[in-house]
């Protein structure tokens, strides 16, 4: 059978005995129960910074309901109020003119320390003070009153440290799921920029960071290669590397020698993606802007997520390298015909689509079998670089250029005419011309010149098919006119003989033994 | 619809709320208001929030702000364009001071609606002032008047056990950046370059303005750290003067107290400057009752309802016409119109909240080396060095 003190325990207790979200929540039940329970005027709960001696002000609970509430009391100067407090749980105030009762509440909390760059998960003890106050009918205490309250305390303690607990661990698993879906959703895009962007946006969203930057370096971790951003706004940034000054190479030293790293007062977190062999890169996260200190539960789960974004990074690196190598001709950087037959579908489309004009230019080393036979083909392959390099360099950033095989290019360009895609010729033939090859034991400068024709969609054709024939038609009318030039395809039409039959497509015609016989 | 809302009242604000849900159910009983109270600190770390709520968090379509947040939240993505929502909704009549910070900065475009505002004075007990000067009036117009006032009352009063001069009228007790902004603005110091592109918080100037109002906790003429209402309070006689927004008045029932008169913060430089505060509201961008939001939005902005409020939280009206109906009241209140043509106000920039904030923290580790008598002039310079080198930082990554 139960004692009245008994009964009145088990009935808090019960009251109180929930799962609830957070401590504000807790409080909002617990305050309410005890105020009823003691006929109270005003309960408060404060934090007790023990550091400062200070109580803050969180929550405060009167006739029908609770209410946050923010205000800072020092207790430094109250020695015998704080010695009561510490040794016996329970003080009464020395402050207030009517009966008011301060009572210690002591948790633990789950929290991080770090040390020398480790991190380790502590229980560190948390204290909290409640305050019962009666000011309307100055009725003191007694002391079954007091003695119930310390044991009512003990039990919101108890509450305290479940709900902390409970709190984090539906915390973890809500992060290890959002996680989860991140990594997921990055592990199965191979491509790295539609990753990167994704899961920085969604790093932000998740844990509600002010901003995120993701730095990638070089497998050294020595140079920034490129930097990718997501600003307050969920804007979405990226920007090529710069070169470091000193200082920024000790942080980038001290960020990869380190697990992780806080900063200004836990509002940055620094977390490196390194992998055995190689560095990725590193993550910041920060809140800046907001003030709010980083937990270390997010901490923690950053820190693993690190991890496995270092992975995925790695992976996406290492298929655009692969795709980069299998859609490029190795010698010359061009792309190559795979890719351009793919690029060119997709802009003929677009073109089709909103009515643009697309043009092709189909271009030759002139003589260049004469300058493999007569130079080597080492030079042969430095004229063919050489060209590539001023071709990648004269285009716009849409221009598509490829290496069709041998000494045969073609040039894309998006949304010109022929007019345009004149001045750009033009362009080629001149700075090609500019080049002479590296042969010391030549007696006089060899220069390259190039040939080049030009059709032009729609009024050329409409396939590639058609419009690589017709460029290649003004191309033959620039050899047989001498080399070195360039000829739009309907402004030499009169020059070209008629068709007695269908030509072989171009991508199947043998090269004309006639055009590489020998150099003038 | 959810409303968050600040204390606006004290210890009264929850009554003081259902009184004006009430009121705007009178009108639109279709609409579900509720109100959710936060203090400044809670909200200020909600709003950040707001873009990425967790699963099944309840989130607000209505929040109340103090003025200068509007170009962070604008930033942030969290507000809703005003001028949009509604085209026709206008800040014609609203007083000058207060349309800045209602701006996306550098556009016509709306984000945070007036409600009301509120502007810093001091206000003494005449009763107790009469016993050490002939001339109170004159006496406070500057700082070192004000010292003097507070030296004279001490002695006076140095037989009354808990006696301050000054009550703290900071909410938390503290030391209070909003208390220090008309010693900063009387000595004609800004917080940043005309250009906003960097910070004047460490120059003298700033330090010698926050040291004018650090003097009075120094001094031991205010009291810090200490339990609001416990000791030093106009009403029970034990605080004699108090540097507070007109709310701070009934928010301490210090009107109760006795014959309490206003007079323009006493200047620390060449003119006496007051810190005027204005509480604006914003939609969540996020909303699902944008339209309700925009109805209570014009409910409080209405003149009869802008009247009422303010004389239901003690603080002004943000309309032309309901302030001069508010001013003309009541005799104690023309005083106002002096000290509004002469207030100032924080900047509409993003980074402005922040800046707040560091400035809250460096004067809450003032207080507390204060209170432990650990205090120098040196560590507080030191701190508002190293504050502005942390702003210039902020400046940098947040233009404008």
């Amino acid at each position: 059978m139960f004692d009245k003190k008994s009964y009145t325990l088990y009935k808090f207790h019960k009251q109180i005995n929930q799962s609830f979200q957070n401590k504000r929540e807790l409080l909002e039940c617990a305050l309410p129960a005890l105020r009823d329970l003691f006929k109270l005027d005003r309960v408060y709960f404060f934090n007790w910074q023990q550091e400062w001696a200070l109580l803050s002000l969180k929550m405060m609970c009167k006739k029908e309901y609770c209410m946050d509430m923010q205000e800072d009391i020092s207790v430094a100067n109250e020695p015998a109020f704080l010695r009561q407090l510490l040794q016996t749980g329970i003080a009464e105030t020395t402050d207030l003119s009517y009966p008011a009762l301060y009572v210690l509440i002591r948790w633990k909390r789950p929290s991080v320390e770090l040390k020398s760059g480790e991190i380790r998960s502590v229980l560190r003890e948390k204290v909290g003070v409640l305050r019962l106050e009666r000011f309307r009918k100055n009725r003191v205490f007694t002391p079954a009153e007091i003695d119930l309250i310390k044991d009512l305390g003990k039990e919101i303690s108890h509450n305290l440290y479940n709900t902390e607990i409970d709190q984090i661990k539906n915390q973890r698993l809500s992060m290890s799921t959002a996680l989860n879906d991140l990594s997921t959703i990055f592990a199965s895009s191979l491509r790295l920029n539609d990753g990167l962007e994704l899961i920085l946006k969604g790093v932000q969203r998740f844990f509600q960071f002010d901003r995120v930057h993701l730095y990638l370096t070089n497998s050294e971790g020595t140079r920034i290669k490129s930097v990718w951003g997501v600003d307050i706004s969920g804007t979405v940034t990226q920007e090529s590397g710069s070169s470091l000054g000193e200082e920024e190479k000790q942080i980038l030293k001290e960020v990869f020698e380190s697990s992780a790293t806080y900063r200004a007062r836990r509002s940055i977190v620094y977390i490196p993606l390194k992998l055995q062999r190689s560095k990725v890169g590193f993550l910041t996260f920060d809140n800046i802007l907001s003030r709010r200190k980083i937990g270390y539960l997010d901490f923690i789960s950053l820190q693993q997520f690190a991890s496995q974004m270092a992975l995925s990074i790695d992976n996406a690196r290492l298929f655009e390298r692969v795709q980069e190598l299998s859609n490029y001709d190795e010698l010359t950087k061009l792309p190559v015909r795979r890719y351009f037959n793919e690029k060119f579908a997709e802009e003929i489309y677009r073109s089709k689509r909103f009515g643009l004009s697309l043009s092709l230019i189909i271009m030759d080393i002139d003589w260049f079998k004469q300058i493999n036979d007569n130079h080597g083909h080492q030079i042969g392959d430095w004229a063919l670089k050489s060209v590539s390099k001023i071709i990648r360099s004269c285009l716009r950033q849409t221009d598509v250029p490829c290496r069709f095989g041998g000494d045969e290019m073609v040039i894309m360009l998006p949304r010109t005419n022929s007019e345009e895609a004149k001045i750009i010729a033009r362009r080629l033939k001149e700075r090609i011309h500019a080049i002479t090859l590296p042969d010391r034991d030549a007696l006089e400068p060899v220069h390259l010149s190039i040939s080049q024709g030009i059709a032009t969609f729609p009024s050329d054709g409409a396939t590639v098919e058609a419009l690589l024939e017709k460029a290649d038609k003004a191309l033959y009318v620039v050899k047989q006119r001498g080399r070195g030039d360039f000829a739009v395809y309907r402004e030499v039409l009169d020059q070209l003989q008629p068709e007695p039959e269908e030509q072989p497509a171009v991508a199947d015609k043998p090269k004309d033994a006639q055009e590489d016989k020998q150099l003038p | 619809m959810i409303l968050w809302a600040m204390p606006d009242s004290g210890d009264q604000t929850k009554e003081d709320y259902a009184t004006w849900v009430a009121l705007f159910k009178q009108e639109n009983p279709t609409v579900d208001l509720t109100v959710r109270v936060f203090t400044r600190n809670i909200l200020w770390r909600r709003i950040f929030t707001l873009k990425g709520p967790m699963h099944g968090e309840e989130m607000p379509d209505l929040i109340q702000i103090p003025h200068y947040w509007t170009a962070l939240l604008v930033k942030a993505g969290v507000a809703e364009n005003l001028s949009q929502l509604d085209p026709g909704l206008s800040l014609a009549s609203c007083l000058l001071p207060l349309k800045e910070n209602c701006y996306q900065p550098g556009t016509k475009d709306l984000y945070s609606y007036p409600w009301w505002f509120d502007l810093s004075a001091l206000h003494y007990r005449a009763d107790h002032l009469k016993m050490v000067t002939d001339h109170p009036e004159e006496d406070l117009k500057t700082w070192q008047g004000l010292l003097s006032i507070c030296a004279a009352l001490r002695e006076k009063f140095r037989d009354v056990p808990g006696y301050y001069p000054m009550q703290n009228s900071d909410w938390r007790g503290s030391l209070s950046m909003r208390s220090a902004l008309p010693c900063v603005w009387s000595r004609g110091i800004s917080f940043f370059t005309e250009d906003r592109a960097s910070s004047l918080i460490g120059t003298s100037g700033f330090k010698e303005a926050l040291r004018d109002y650090v003097n009075l906790a120094l001094h031991d003429y205010m009291p810090i750290l200490r339990e609001r209402g416990s000791l030093g309070t106009m009403v029970s006689g034990k605080a004699s003067m108090m540097i507070s927004r007109k709310q701070g008045i009934s928010t301490f029932g210090a009107r109760r107290g006795g014959r309490v008169r206003t007079v323009p913060v006493p200047a620390t430089g060449e003119k006496s400057c007051a810190y005027l505060s204005g509480m604006n509201l914003f939609i969540n961008a996020a909303s699902q009752h944008k339209q309700d939001a925009l109805k209570f939005i014009k409910f409080c902005a209405r003149p009869d309802m802008q009247l009422r409020y303010a004389n239901m939280v003690e603080a002004f009206p943000a309309f032309e016409e309901p302030f001069e109906q508010f001013i003309a009241s009541s005799s104690r209140l023309p005083i106002y119109k002096g000290i509004l043509s002469s207030a100032r106000t924080l900047p509409n920039m993003v980074i402005m909240g922040t800046v707040m904030e560091i400035l809250k923290r460096v004067l809450a580790v003032c207080a507390e080396q204060i209170v432990e008598n650990r205090f120098t002039q040196a560590s507080l310079d030191r701190e508002l060095e190293m504050t502005a080198k942390e702003i210039d930082y902020l400046l940098s990554i947040y233009k404008g």
